[in-house]
């Protein structure tokens, strides 16, 4: 009997699912990806992927001009004291949540405290800086005071990963971020399907206040259907088909899409994203400065980026990638390493390893974007000074668990990974090597006072000359070794009878202009 | 049969408890520790912090503890929470798990058709033409990697002939997939089918049917193909395993929102949670399958459960 229930119930699913497909309609503008969003809430991830659908449904407080200027959106308007100690915002009036609640200081305070709850913290929390405390002065304006200067808070306001979150979510319990969203941004949550599509609808009631866009109202189209499609074959045959209207084609396919008559291919540039070599220090070799200057002379990253990816990304010379403060390639390249095999070999042998006596490392990357690829042309670019790499491809979560891991380890072969890191401020810097570190690599006193220097200097223009102090230390020590940028999710297929998509900086598509003929 | 029934479902018992203690236990035989994975990039999460959400996940108590937790949790329908996104596992799998079903199902469906028709006629026709074509062809069956397949399928079909989407959940989107996942085991099945046919048809019974004067698709139809379904069924219960596996490359391929797919991304993302949750659904159902499959095969053939 239980077996028959059993066959019947599972029936009953089978058919709910054949009835329930559904047609996309005219109005709809459908953007397939490889992979879904972790989660709606912006506190519990970071991927881009993630990153790029919050845009749509939250805002933040400021938000960037095509240059990156940052100017004002939920905020019109912000103020630091003299001493950097207060931020002060005024907030527009007449923005409205999706559920119609009126968007005001209240939720400002609730999102820096979900953010700061100390049973389930952001995971960027970090970011917000040394806050003192957040209060408000009426309805809207709200004043953030730190313990300390605090110079890349009004980057961050910027970000996604500051999105304002209004405060009837609380209401949500649970099913916040994972079935239900409350933004104030342009596109209002229909239905998550897990793993499958993000549907979202206009919101009417839209008032572009900052975002790149010429269309100051709602959007243009209905509905924007987010789709994951994981093969890159299939993203490029339904672009093909018309069935997508925006989809990241394969690499190894970006010809078929610039020679298809029907497609356009766009490329995002100023995506902040900073690809680069580093090492675990906690062991030999790496550990020595010789051996990280070796592997910096003994790579040609001019010839292995054009082998593998054709004039699609370009090369980074700094530690903060293109289109973020700091990022001076004269500068950064007159401070380091050239290819010079010869030099690397010498280097070697002061290590004691030769040709004969070959030093063996492993060296680590995470899946996609051709890292594997690259990786390598490095493999034998390394192996002609007497550097035998072993390569390991995994998971991004996995390779920042692991490069952890190789830092605190203390035997063993040597290690150095290939990372990526997209941030919108030079404060990523202190993120990664401030100690502990968010690898709990590379740190020494010297450089921790730098790094201070950057978080508590805010005149931009000093601020900007402590920045260039922190990339010429870790440039010469060869502890990050910038390599390129983009690395990830760059390369957009557009089918040509969909106009208007526009990006901010930082790899975020913005969908108010778009129409489709 | 009674008899039969309670061992099979014992067996069946036992199997998904045994699989309880592997899945429970997985997560302490990886290297890495979930945690870490799920804050390695937030630099200002401290040693304690990082003890109370181990805590909180129950990570920091025996294992022996940490298997009655489990168990109890299963038994109230608690799968946990995945690790990326903190979503209940179990709304995941079960939103997940008709897509596969269906998918499955409708292949199986599709190989049994292909299979039994191209295996009957072999078996009919042996050693000529249409007999080493069908099996030749089975061969480029059963070589054809389903991922290669599947792209050939959608660049031909989807993309130049523009019969078929190239994604979505509609029926339309089943049949290139379930075409694909079908293709390999359309072919063992035709072999199977070819084999039992060609010894059915030697039999005595058939002759003799033959010599009461019954018409031709009367002896086959009837006589021959009826006994021929028997060993199919019996495979069938380890051919559905072997498409719920495969499944994993096809709903990849296709955007299907399946299973598997979700078992990929799980792997690819170490998230532990929602890989127990993964194994242990496709073992209940596997289980579930085959046991329902040698009960149809000893009700078919009651020579099966009385042994």
């Amino acid at each position: 009997m239980k077996v028959i229930k059993t066959i019947l119930i599972t029936l009953a699913c089978i058919t709910t699912v054949a009835t329930s497909a559904k047609v996309f309609s005219a109005d709809d503008i459908i953007w397939a990806r490889y992979g879904d969003i972790d989660t709606l809430d912006p506190h519990r991830s970071t991927s881009t992927l993630s990153m790029q659908v919050w845009n749509q449904i939250y805002e933040p407080l400021l938000a960037r001009d095509s240059e990156g200027n940052i100017g004002p959106n939920l905020a019109k308007s912000y103020s630091v004291s003299g001493d950097g100690l207060t931020v002060s915002f005024a907030l527009n009036d007449n923005i409205k949540c999706h559920d119609g609640s009126e968007f005001t200081s209240k939720d400002v305070i609730f999102t820096y405290e979900r953010a700061f709850s100390t049973s389930n913290p952001s995971n960027t929390k970090s970011a917000w800086g040394p806050i003192k405390d957040v209060k408000a002065n009426g309805e809207l304006a709200v004043e953030f005071t730190f313990n300390t200067p605090f110079g890349a808070f009004i980057p961050f306001m910027a970000d996604p990963f500051a999105s304002m979150i209004c405060d009837s979510n609380e209401k949500l319990g649970k099913s916040y971020g994972t079935t239900a969203a409350v933004g104030t941004g342009a596109w209002k949550l229909d239905n998550w399907v897990k793993g499958d599509k993000i549907e979202l609808s206009r919101n009417d009631s839209y008032i572009n206040l900052g975002r790149l866009a010429d269309n100051k109202g709602a959007p243009k189209m209905k509905r924007l259907i987010i789709k994951v499609m994981p093969e890159g074959q299939a993203r490029l045959a339904a672009l093909q088909t018309g069935e997508v209207h925006i989809a990241e084609p394969p690499l190894e396919s970006v010809d078929a899409v610039k020679s298809n008559p029907k497609l356009d291919l766009f490329i995002a540039d100023n995506t902040g994203q900073d690809v680069f070599f580093e090492f675990a220090i906690s062991r030999p070799p790496f550990n020595d400065i010789r051996a990280r200057q070796a592997v910096a002379y003994a790579i040609d990253p001019d010839m292995a980026l054009d082998i593998v990816f054709e004039g699609l990304v370009s090369r980074e010379y700094c530690t903060v990638a293109q289109g973020v403060m700091g990022n001076d390639p004269d500068f950064c390249k007159s401070v380091g390493y050239k290819y010079n095999p010869e030099k690397a070999k010498e280097l070697l042998a002061e290590l004691g390893y030769s040709v004969s006596k070959r030093l063996e490392v492993n060296m680590m990357t995470w899946t996609g974007g051709n890292r594997e690829k690259l990786l390598q042309v490095f493999q034998s670019q390394l192996k002609q000074v007497g550097i035998d790499a072993k390569i390991e491809v995994m998971d991004i979560g996995s390779l920042n668990a692991r490069v952890k891991q190789e830092n605190n380890i203390t035997e063993g072969p040597g290690s150095f990974d290939l990372m990526g890191w997209s941030w919108y401020d030079p404060d990523i810097l202190y993120q990664l090597w401030h100690s502990p570190g968010a690898y709990e690599g590379y740190n020494t006193p010297e450089l921790d006072a730098l790094l201070d220097k950057t978080r508590s200097t805010t005149d931009p223009k000093k601020r900007l000359a402590v920045v260039q102090q922190v990339q010429k230390y870790l440039i010469e020590q060869a502890v990050h070794v910038p390599l390129y940028t983009p690395g990830w999710m760059w390369l957009y297929g557009i089918n040509k009878n969909t106009t208007g998509l526009k990006f901010e900086p930082f790899n975020q598509p913005i969908f108010l202009d778009v129409t489709i003929k | 049969m009674t008899n039969y029934l309670v061992n099979r479902l014992f067996g069946a018992l036992l199997t998904v408890w045994v699989t309880t203690l592997a899945v429970c236990f997985l997560i302490h035989l990886v290297p890495g520790d979930p945690v870490q994975i799920m804050y390695a990039q937030s630099a200002t999460t401290t040693p304690e912090q990082l003890d109370l959400i181990r805590h909180n996940l129950g990570l920091d108590r025996s294992i022996i503890h940490q298997y009655i937790i489990y168990m109890s949790n299963l038994l109230n329908g608690d799968f946990g929470t995945t690790i990326r996104g903190q979503q209940p596992v179990l709304d995941l799998i079960l939103l997940r798990l008709p897509y596969t079903l269906w998918l499955t199902i409708t292949a199986l469906i599709i190989s049994l058709i292909i299979g039994g028709v191209a295996g009957f006629f072999a078996a009919y026709k042996q050693g000529q033409w249409l007999d080493r074509l069908l099996m030749s062809s089975t061969i480029i069956g059963i070589s054809i990697p389903p991922f290669w397949l599947g792209l050939m399928l959608l660049a031909f079909f989807s993309v130049n002939l523009g019969w078929f989407p190239v994604a979505g959940d509609g029926w339309l989107s089943l049949i290139l997939p379930a075409t694909t996942l079908a293709a390999c085991q359309a072919a063992t099945i035709g072999r199977i089918v070819r084999s039992t046919m060609i010894d059915i048809f030697d039999q005595d019974y058939i002759r003799t049917a033959y010599a009461k004067g019954l018409s031709k698709p009367r002896v086959l139809g009837r006589h021959a193909l009826r006994s021929g379904m028997v060993p199919i069924i019996s495979i069938l219960g380890m051919q559905f395993a072997y498409m719920m596996g495969g499944a994993i490359v096809v709903e990849y391929i296709f955007s299907w929102n399946g299973l598997g797919r979700l078992a990929i991304q799980a792997i690819f993302q170490r998230d532990y949670p929602l890989i127990q949750g993964f194994i242990l659904t496709f073992s209940i159902i596997v289980v579930l399958v085959s046991v329902l499959m040698d009960v149809l095969y000893a009700s078919l053939d009651p020579r099966i459960s009385r042994k």
